[in-house]
């Protein structure tokens, strides 16, 4: 009898401004529902998930039980409360609003506070509100040409719609597990 | 585009305050400006209280030594930081 596959435990930390969605993308993917009205995030919110993805470089499926930090998105106190939510973070999921084109530049910073405590980790973006009339300002070519210069993964997402929320979370996931070392 | 504004910080943590006077995220928040503020010890002292109410808030240890360093109390820090471990890994 072949002793039962252990279970990864990830944490993954969402980051990005006010309003861009974490929380609702989190939500559509957790409980695969979503709420039009604006509750903000204070402090931090964890939400645990469950996922059984293909393992790392084509060996058998592995259990991963993602731990979800729904980090407030407001850059008042991030500095002073980096440590406190980014230790120990194996995965980014920075995330911006399709309809506000400086969400998306924001997110350097959000990358900048968690690398300097967690270190160089994956990193996924998501484009959210995609089921939105788009910033004029914010080009396709242009999105992609963000993330392609940063290296960083990225699709994007409707936490209304459920367009590209549970590929995100799931590729994140695989990112993070291939860039681990082999056990 | 979105359409509405996006309320300050401290505005939002004084509306949850005012609903309830016990709410942890909403003290959490208000510790960080306090600290902010250069009030630690005042910062400190509020995020105790979260920890009172629940020892294992999410990021709270750590932050906890984060300003016990920031006040140079080293044997606080490092006992916040072993607190943090043994909660959060």
């Amino acid at each position: 009898m072949s002793a039962a596959a252990p279970v990864v435990r990830l944490k993954i930390c969402m980051a990005g401004e006010s309003v861009v969605g974490k929380t609702s993308l989190i939500r559509r993917y957790v409980l695969d529902e979503y709420d039009d009205r604006y509750l903000a995030t204070l402090g931090t919110k964890i939400t645990k998930k469950a996922m059984t993805v293909p393992g790392p470089k084509g060996t058998d499926p592995v259990t991963v039980h993602a731990i979800l930090w729904d980090i407030m998105g407001r850059p008042t106190v991030r500095e002073l409360l980096r440590e406190a939510y980014y230790h120990g973070a194996e995965g980014i999921l920075l995330v911006a609003d399709g309809t506000r084109k400086e969400t998306l530049a924001s997110l350097d910073d959000w990358h900048r506070s968690i690398r300097s405590v967690a270190g160089d980790i994956p990193t996924l973006g998501l484009v959210n509100k995609h089921d939105l009339d788009p910033d004029p300002r914010l080009a396709p070519e242009g999105i992609k040409a963000f993330f392609e210069k940063r290296g960083w993964s990225w699709a994007y997402s409707s936490a209304k719609t459920g367009e590209g929320v549970e590929e995100g979370f799931r590729r994140i996931v695989e990112l993070v597990l291939k860039d681990r070392p082999a056990s | 585009m979105t359409a509405f504004e996006i309320p300050d910080t401290a505005v939002v943590v004084r509306a949850r305050l005012l609903e309830n006077a016990d709410d942890l995220d909403a003290l959490f928040v208000l510790a960080a400006l306090r600290a902010q503020d250069g009030l630690v010890a005042e910062g400190i002292s509020i995020l105790e209280r979260v920890l009172d109410l629940n020892p294992t808030y999410p990021g709270g240890w750590r932050f906890k030594a984060t300003l016990h360093r920031m006040r140079g109390e080293d044997e606080a820090e490092r006992s916040a930081w072993a607190r943090s471990e043994a909660i959060e890994g």
